[in-house]
Order: C-alpha cells, then sequence, then structure tokens
C-alpha cells in the first residue's frame, strides 16, 4: 500500500508523537502562566484595553492614577424614606461588611474627631490665606477695617463657629476654611454616619475599602457575594430600603460576567453546530474528534503566545478566542475532505502533499489580514492579532504535524445529499457567472450596492469598546449627584517648571473655572490650588493685610474699640506675620490624605496637578477654561479614544485596499494574471456587498467593521484558494470541494455570526460584518473557478 | 465611576463639623410637650409674611462688652428671610436656605459663599414653620414649656459632637417669635429680640426680588 515517495507510517507516528509532546508541554506553560501565578491572568480592567491616547506622558499617567487611585473600593449608598430605618440599615450594613475578610476598612460610622484638630494647623498660616471676597474687599480703595470688624462681630445668628474670634476676629481665616472642599460637601454627618436628605428620602454613606484589587477574581467574588448577603438581610430587616453601589469591582465583574456568558453562548453553540454539521458530512464521530483536536491545539497555542508576549488576556480577546474556533476548523475540514474525495485510493502523506499548498495559501492570507489587525495600536486589538495568528498557524501545523498519523485508513466519501446541493449551487452560480455575463451581473450587483454606500454613516463613540451596564451607570449617576462628588472622566491636567509656577497656572485656571461657576455652567471644581495657594499669592494676600497690621497701635485701637479683651489682642497681634503655607508641608499633614492624588508631582519634566471639575461634562465647554492658559490641558479620555477610532477607521479603509493589493501578486503568481481578477472577485464583492447592506441596514460604520472587513478579505480568499487548489483533485466528485468550502463558511458563520449576539458592541459589529461577508463570498465564490468547470466536464 | 472618591467624604466626615449648626444629629427625638409645641408652631405658621424690628446683643470671651446691632427682619414662609442691618451699619442679606447673599441698593443679590452658618440656622427656622419638625428634630432635642400665650421651645443638639460647641438655642414668644438665644459652650451667647412684629403686607419689588419671588 505504500507508495515508494510517501513517508512511511512510523515516521508520521514519530512526527505525531513529537508533535503531542510540544502541545503538552505548551499546554502545560499555558496553564502555569494562567493559573500558576498566583491570581488568574485574564484582566478584566476594561480601561486596560484601551491604547495610549494622550502625547504627554504626564496626562497618561494621570488617567491611569485616576482609575486606579480608588477603584479599589465599594461606594454604596443606603437609601430609605424613614430615616431611622435608613441610619440602621447603614449601621447594620457596614458591620456586616466589616465581619469579611475580603474588606480592608469598612467606613459607615464616623470614627471621632475634635473640630479644633481642624483649625489648628492652619492657625500659622493665618495672615497668608485669603478668600476671593477678603481680598478684593481688603483691596478695594477706601476699604473700611472697622466696618467689616464690626459686620463680622454681628453676623446674624451665629458669630465664629470655625475659628474663635480671638484667633481671628475678622473672620479672614473662617472665610477661607469655609471654602474648602470638605465644608462644601452635601453629606453632613448625622449620628454619627454621613448623611444627605432629598426630598423625603434619606441616603446614607458607606464605602468599603477592598482588601485586595478590584480586578482579582477572587476579590470579586467574594466582596459581591458578601455585599449580596447583607444587602439581603437590611432589605428583610429594613423594609423599604433600597442600596445603590458604584466602584470599579462593580463594572470589572460586570464585564467579567458579560465576557463569560459570550464565551460560553459562542463556545458551545458553534461546538454543538461544528460537530452536527461534520458529523453529518463524514458520517463518522472520527473527523469530528480530529478537527476539535487540531482547534484545540490552536486555542492552546494562542492562549499561550498571548500570556508569554502580554503576560495577560483580556475579555475580549477571550470572546473573540471562542469564535475563532470556526477559522481554526478550516484547515482540518481541508484536509478531511481530500480523505472522503480520494475514497480508497486514500494514502495519509499524499493527501497532506495535496492539500499543502491550499493550506500554506490560506494560510498566508489569514496571517496577513491578522497582522494588518496587529498595526493599529490598540493592545486589545494587538492582542486579539497576536491570538489569532498563533492560533491559525498551530491549528494549521497541526493538520501537517498531528493528523496525519490518525488518518491512515481511507474513509467513506463525503455525505451525498450535501454535495449534491452544492453542486446544484456552484452550477447556478457558474451559469450567471460565466464570461462576460459574469461581468454584467457583478455590474448589476454593484448598481445594487450603491444606494446603500450612500446611506453608510459611522460612530466612532468609545463606548463600542466599553459597553458599561445601564443599570450601573445610572446607579453612579444617583451617587454622583447626592454626594456632589466627581463628574464624568474629564480633568485638567496643570504642569509647570516647579511647585510654584504649577500651582500659579492652576490659580489662572481657577479664575475661569469659578466664572463658569458665578455664571451657572459649572458647580464646581476641586484642585490643590484652593487649598494651598502659590506663596505669589499668598505674599499678595499677606501684602494686603501689612498696611492694617504692620501698625499694632491702629489695629489694637481698632479691636478695642470693638470690645475686645487686651489680652485678646495682644495674643492675636503676636501671631503676625506668621509663616505661608508650602505644599509639601501641606502634603504631609491627614487633612491632605483625600487629596494627595491629585498632586502628580515633580520630576525632571516638571510637575504636574490634577483639577477635577464638577457638574458639567460638556466638552467644549471645558475646553473654553483650558483655552490659551499655558501649561493647562483638559484631558478627556473617552474623547481621546474615540477620535482615535475615527482616525483609525478613516485608515481602515485604505488599509483594506492595501491589503487587497497585497493579495494581488501572491494570486497573479499562483493562478497567472489573466485568472487573477476571477479569483479575487469573490472576496472583493463580498466586501462590497457587506458595505451596502450594512447601509441599508443603517448600521453606522465604526473600526470594527473595518476589522472584520479584512477578515472577509483573508477568509473570502482561502475560499477561492481552497476551491481551485481542491477541484483538480476532486473532479470525480462534482460538488464535493464546493461542499467543503460551504462547509468551512458555515462553520465560520456559526462561530463568528454568533458573535453578534455579544454584549459587547464591537464584537457585535464585528460578528454582523463577518456573517454578511463570508455569507455573501461562500456564495459567489463558485464564480471564480466559473470558466474552468466547464472546460472539463 | 473612578471619580467617586471615597476619601472626600473621609475628609469631609472628619471636617465638616467645621461649618455649623445643623449638623447636630439625632438618635430618637425625646417626645417634647406635643400639644404645646404643635399648637406654637401651628400659630407661627399661620403667617405667611411676618416683618419685626430685631436688636441682637452678641456676648463673647474676647469682648469685654457685648455687641449690639439693630435692624429689621422679613421673614417669608418657604422663601427664606431679608435681615436687615441699619445699626452700627448698614447691610442687608438674604438668608434663603440655599445661599445667602448680600443685597445692594438696587436689589441685586451678591452670593457669599462663606456664610453656611447663619444660613443653616434660617433654614432650620424655615423648616420649622413650614411644618417640616421631623428635619430639626433630626438635629435637636426640643423641650416646649409655658403656656400658648407665654412659650419657650428650647432646642439642645443631640450629638455629643455638636454639642461641644452649640449650648441650645431658645426660641420664645406669644402669637409671634419674640426672642432667639444661641448659647455657645464657650460661654459666647447671641440674643435676639424681635420687636413690633406684624403681617409683613406686600412686599416690594425690590423684597421679592432679593428673596427670588416671582
Amino acid at each position: 500500500m505504500t507508495l515508494p515517495q510517501d513517508m512511511p507510517s512510523r515516521r508520521l507516528k514519530l512526527r505525531a508523537g513529537l508533535f503531542a509532546l510540544g502541545t503538552l508541554l505548551v499546554a502545560a506553560l499555558g496553564a502555569y502562566l494562567l493559573f500558576g501565578r498566583g491570581q488568574v491572568a485574564i484582566q478584566t480592567d476594561l480601561l486596560a484595553m484601551l491604547p495610549t491616547t494622550e502625547q504627554n506622558p504626564m496626562a497618561e499617567a494621570a488617567v491611569q492614577r485616576l482609575a486606579h487611585a480608588n477603584g479599589d473600593r465599594m461606594v454604596l449608598l443606603v437609601e430609605n424614606a424613614d430615616d431611622d430605618r435608613a441610619k440602621a440599615a447603614a449601621r447594620e450594613l457596614g458591620k456586616a461588611l466589616a465581619q469579611h475578610k475580603v474588606f480592608d476598612s469598612v467606613m459607615a460610622e464616623l470614627p471621632p474627631f475634635d473640630l479644633k484638630q481642624m483649625v489648628a494647623p492652619y492657625l500659622a498660616h493665618r495672615f497668608w490665606l485669603l478668600t476671593d471676597a477678603d481680598r478684593a474687599a481688603l483691596a478695594a480703595p477706601g476699604h473700611d477695617p472697622a466696618q467689616a470688624l464690626a459686620r463680622r462681630l454681628n453676623a446674624p445668628f451665629l458669630d465664629g463657629v470655625g475659628t474663635s474670634l480671638q484667633d481671628d476676629p475678622f473672620g479672614w481665616l473662617q472665610h477661607w476654611l469655609d471654602q474648602q472642599p470638605w465644608s462644601r460637601s452635601p453629606l453632613l454627618p448625622e449620628d454619627d454616619l454621613l448623611v444627605a436628605h432629598r426630598g423625603d428620602k434619606t441616603y446614607v454613606l458607606v464605602t468599603a475599602a477592598l482588601a485586595g484589587s478590584s480586578y482579582d477574581d477572587s476579590v470579586q467574588q467574594r466582596a459581591l457575594a458578601a455585599l449580596a448577603g447583607a444587602e439581603q438581610s437590611i432589605r428583610h430587616d429594613y423594609p423599604g430600603t433600597h442600596l445603590s453601589r458604584t466602584g470599579a469591582v462593580f463594572y470589572a465583574a460586570a464585564a467579567r460576567a458579560g465576557a463569560e456568558h459570550d464565551v460560553h453562548m459562542v463556545g458551545w453553540i458553534s461546538s454543538i453546530g461544528i460537530a452536527l454539521l461534520l458529523i453529518g458530512m463524514f458520517r463518522s464521530p472520527g473527523p469530528l474528534l480530529l478537527a476539535f483536536l487540531s482547534t484545540a491545539v490552536g486555542v492552546i497555542a494562542a492562549t499561550t503566545v498571548s500570556l508569554l508576549v502580554f503576560g495577560q488576556i483580556y475579555l475580549l480577546t477571550l470572546v473573540f478566542g471562542a469564535a475563532l474556533l470556526g477559522e481554526a476548523v478550516d484547515y482540518s475540514i481541508q484536509y478531511l475532505t481530500a480523505r472522503a474525495n480520494a475514497g480508497a485510493n486514500w494514502h495519509a502523506s499524499t493527501g497532506l502533499r495535496q492539500v499543502r499548498p491550499a493550506l500554506l495559501l490560506a494560510l498566508a492570507t489569514s496571517l496577513l489580514g491578522y497582522a494588518l489587525l496587529g498595526l493599529v495600536p490598540f493592545p486589545a486589538l494587538r492582542q486579539m492579532s497576536v491570538f489569532a495568528m498563533s492560533g491559525m498557524l498551530a491549528a494549521c501545523l497541526s493538520v501537517f504535524g498531528l493528523l496525519p498519523a490518525l488518518l491512515q485508513r481511507p474513509a467513506r466519501p463525503l455525505s451525498a445529499r450535501p454535495v449534491r446541493w452544492a453542486l446544484a449551487l456552484q452550477r447556478t452560480v457558474n451559469r450567471f457567472g460565466r464570461g462576460a455575463r459574469g461581468a454584467g451581473v457583478a455590474l448589476l450587483l454593484l448598481l445594487l450596492a450603491l444606494p446603500g454606500w450612500w446611506q453608510l454613516g459611522h460612530n466612532d463613540d468609545v463606548h463600542l469598546l466599553i459597553a458599561q451596564p445601564a443599570g450601573l451607570l445610572a446607579q453612579e449617576a444617583q451617587i454622583r449627584d447626592i454626594t456632589g462628588l466627581g463628574n464624568g472622566s474629564q480633568f485638567y491636567l496643570v504642569q509647570g517648571a516647579n511647585t510654584e509656577q504649577t500651582l500659579q497656572r492652576e490659580e489662572a485656571l481657577d479664575r475661569r473655572l469659578q466664572s463658569m461657576v458665578d455664571h451657572q455652567q459649572l458647580q464646581g471644581w476641586i484642585g490643590l490650588a484652593g487649598m494651598v495657594p502659590s506663596q505669589q499669592r499668598q505674599q499678595v494676600d499677606h501684602a494686603l493685610l501689612a498696611p492694617l497690621m504692620s501698625h499694632p497701635e491702629r489695629v489694637r485701637a481698632l479691636l478695642a474699640g470693638a470690645g475686645f479683651r487686651a489680652n485678646a489682642i495682644d495674643a492675636w497681634l503676636a501671631a503676625w506675620p506668621g509663616t505661608p503655607l508650602t505644599l509639601d508641608a501641606w502634603l504631609k499633614t491627614p487633612l491632605a490624605t483625600p487629596f494627595r492624588y491629585l498632586w502628580m508631582g515633580c520630576s525632571a519634566q516638571g510637575c504636574g496637578t490634577i483639577v477635577l471639575p464638577q457638574g458639567t461634562d460638556d466638552d467644549a465647554t471645558l475646553q473654553r477654561a483650558a483655552d490659551g492658559l499655558p501649561g493647562v490641558s483638559l484631558v478627556d479620555k473617552p474623547a481621546s479614544v474615540s477620535q482615535l477610532f475615527g482616525r483609525y477607521r478613516r485608515y481602515a479603509s485604505v488599509w483594506l485596499l492595501a491589503a487587497i493589493v497585497l493579495i494581488v501578486p501572491v494570486f497573479g503568481w499562483r493562478y497567472g494574471w489573466r485568472r487573477m481578477p476571477r479569483v479575487m472577485t469573490p472576496p472583493v464583492l463580498g466586501i462590497a456587498l457587506t458595505l451596502a447592506t450594512l447601509g441599508y441596514l443603517h448600521q453606522p460604520l465604526t473600526l470594527f467593521h473595518w476589522m472584520a472587513l479584512m477578515l472577509v478579505l483573508g477568509v473570502g480568499a482561502n475560499y477561492a484558494v481552497f476551491l481551485h487548489e481542491g477541484e483538480p483533485h476532486a473532479a470525480h466528485r462534482p460538488g464535493a470541494m464546493y461542499a467543503s468550502v460551504l462547509l468551512s463558511a458555515i462553520t465560520a458563520l456559526l462561530s463568528f455570526g454568533l458573535l453578534s449576539l455579544s454584549s459587547m458592541p464591537a464584537l457585535r459589529d464585528f460578528g454582523l460584518t463577518l456573517l454578511l461577508g463570508i455569507g455573501f463570498t461562500a456564495l459567489l465564490v463558485p464564480a471564480s473557478r466559473a470558466g474552468t468547470m466547464d472546460a472539463a466536464p | 465611576m473612578r471619580r467617586l472618591i471615597a476619601p472626600l467624604f473621609l475628609s469631609c466626615l472628619l471636617l465638616c463639623v467645621a461649618s455649623v449648626a445643623a449638623q447636630t444629629t439625632a438618635p430618637q427625638a425625646t417626645a417634647p410637650d406635643d400639644a404645646l409645641l404643635q399648637h406654637v408652631l401651628a400659630e407661627l405658621g399661620q403667617h405667611q409674611a411676618v416683618r419685626a424690628d430685631f436688636v441682637q446683643t452678641r456676648a463673647n470671651p474676647a469682648l469685654t462688652q457685648p455687641q449690639v446691632s439693630r435692624g429689621q427682619l422679613l421673614f417669608v414662609l418657604n422663601h427664606g428671610m431679608l435681615w436687615q442691618t441699619q445699626s452700627p451699619y448698614a447691610e442687608t442679606l438674604a438668608l434663603t436656605g440655599r445661599h445667602a447673599a448680600r443685597i445692594d441698593a438696587q436689589g441685586h443679590a451678591h452670593p457669599m459663599r462663606d456664610a453656611r452658618g447663619m444660613d443653616r440656622i434660617s433654614q432650620m427656622l424655615q423648616s420649622m414653620l413650614a411644618g417640616k419638625l421631623d428635619e430639626v428634630l433630626r438635629q435637636f432635642n426640643v423641650v416646649a414649656s409655658g403656656t400658648t400665650a407665654n412659650w419657650t421651645l428650647r432646642f439642645t443638639p443631640k450629638q455629643e459632637r455638636m454639642a461641644r460647641v452649640l449650648g441650645s438655642i431658645t426660641l420664645s414668644g406669644d402669637a409671634f417669635l419674640e426672642g432667639i438665644r444661641i448659647a455657645m459652650h464657650d460661654g459666647g451667647s447671641t440674643d435676639i429680640r424681635f420687636a413690633h412684629t406684624r403681617d409683613a403686607g406686600p412686599l416690594s419689588a425690590l423684597e421679592q426680588r432679593a428673596l427670588g419671588l416671582p
């Protein structure tokens, strides 16, 4: 049975054994990389998938800092119409969560503190810190200190509650402290809890810091379980209680759940579908197992290589990887078809030589397509590209290395009925695709496509990539609204050569922001310069006080006239001039703790600080405040990513053209320059029709549609190659080759097509485009051999 | 989401008391003499807008003699008050509960960003007279004493944290509010006496604008 040129089956077996051993080693390495290093290396932080958008490295660092500085905690808001119930529920929630080790600290009830501690650190600097209003008043011509003193002493209802009269007779420090962020919070301590009242509802804040990262799978699960348990019991114990939540951990968990759902759905449905198809076609379970074996080799290799290159796997890759099954299975399908077509004449190594050109050519076009995908500078797309390339390569190699040893005996021919259907379809398409009539039909199709193209729009929203559950977003918005904190994801980055210049530049920005607040365009902002003014400003403020303070006898007369005791006057005069407040000193105080992350620090490139606007997310409004200010830039990560999406979407159309141009010489070399256009037509026309259909469906084009079109080109070219390479060997079985191409197409549709049901908009677009593109191409592909087939009946 | 920085809460938790009276708190309201309290509040709440002359006397440990100021008060239920000091200086403040503003001669409001304290007290009076007693009871224990013709309501902060600063707020009166006395723990006190209290009648255009009335 063995032909002289054939490899002896012993050698095939040896090769297969080595290949299997290699696969096992790769699998072991992959398993170690995935599970063996503490936490599972699956990245649920969606932000990590986003590309670097900022020219300015500090801006990118600031984005990361803001995302993570406070990401590892839950922010919870307990709501009840009954005040006592809301508070009791919050206390119980705090106690319940505190029992779990997954939380580092839980804050429901407030720790004790002394009012004096809030004022004392500022007393030394009291002659250096002024509010805008006091500064303006002191600078105004004809300022009368006696009158200012009288106003302070006779203010309705209350005098200095924050600072005492003897420490601060004119109330300058009091006014200044009143403007600090902690004095403006809508949340107030009540019954030792942080409480807000809205309408007839009471809201109580509870925060819980995680003892680990929000993106750590086990932390996520334990924290969510602890919260679910606690929530159930407070709802039971205090009817009418509602709990809103926000925090990175919830978004990460939702993303993970969505991706898992997708992986399961796409993975299982496509596996079962492919299994049924293969059993139906090959009429035996053996080929099915081998096809899956080859695919499994691909997935294992892809996972391991991705982990080696990137250290972790993005959720998007995982879902995409599940869909890749459908393409990786093509190689084994081709080999299995060759075996089925050969019938009793089958010989494993001859068969291999027969399919080799087709497989290598198909692999080359696929790798080309995915390599182009990898040129996009998105970490997520790069990883998808590496994943796909290594997976396809391994699956293809497994056909050469593993399958021949396992497929030595001949098989039954392909199931007759699908082959008949395929032949009928092939003949129909051929009839329309022949000669000049083919050109006419192509032209007609293009005319039909024209109105569809006309209707194409586009969309570059970053939320294509990051789909956050509406429910979580609504809860976050509510918490933001009630607690008065944070806006979306925009912030200002202020940079300067040194601390002083940075603070001065922030003060310039603050002046603009204040005028926006005065015009009700903004609620407020949080920035360090409001808490630690620049030395320049402090000097100015100090100088404004000097005319009065440098004449102690005048001050003495003034205060004595208002009834101040002599010792109070002496003590106050003795405190002049005091010292200015410095940023370094302030940052070390406990008071600064909540705001320390705003300071980006200094490096050789200079210093930076973050300013958070509150109460608007209108980009144009916020941008206006930064316009023309040196060192001030508005950083808006989502907007930047959207812009980048847009830019690459425009490039993508050019890339697609480039990919087509790259394939042309390959096909020209293999099939001759006269036949080349006919071979190229099905994938190219498939792409054209897909675009038209998307237009008719009013689907705005995104970067992901274009990425999918590149795959359509790769897969479509494969089909043309399979048909061209395979048909001469299967001339005795008309329709069998096209049936195998259709089988490949349907498996691809089953896997990629299912992506159109994904929870991620990006993958949905991807899936829909592939569904259409592969469908059209598979239908058109017989036209690529329209002439040849009739010539050799 | 990430911007929802809990440290801010922490800071506010530590520091809020620096602002004022409303921060007092209450686990369980000690039941006041309900009948008298309800009667007094109902009586006071009948007047939609009230004018009165006031004299405010303030004592402080740093002062050898009390400060005395005089002026006129316009109190409009649900909208706020105009506090018009005439001596020792002339100034009009609008306290609406949402914000405090200095009113110039043309009736234009200039927001005061540093008047949270007095605005809180005015807000407390507002909610009490508007029948939202529970808001006040969250903050204070209330003891009512006297008769309907001569009553006293004494508010003491419920929570130790506030009680360290504020001793008590005492309201007294007959058909109208006659006096407010605010006693601080450092020995300071503010005593406000109202005289010539009467229903306000129609408000001037300037007054309406100052209080943000339509």
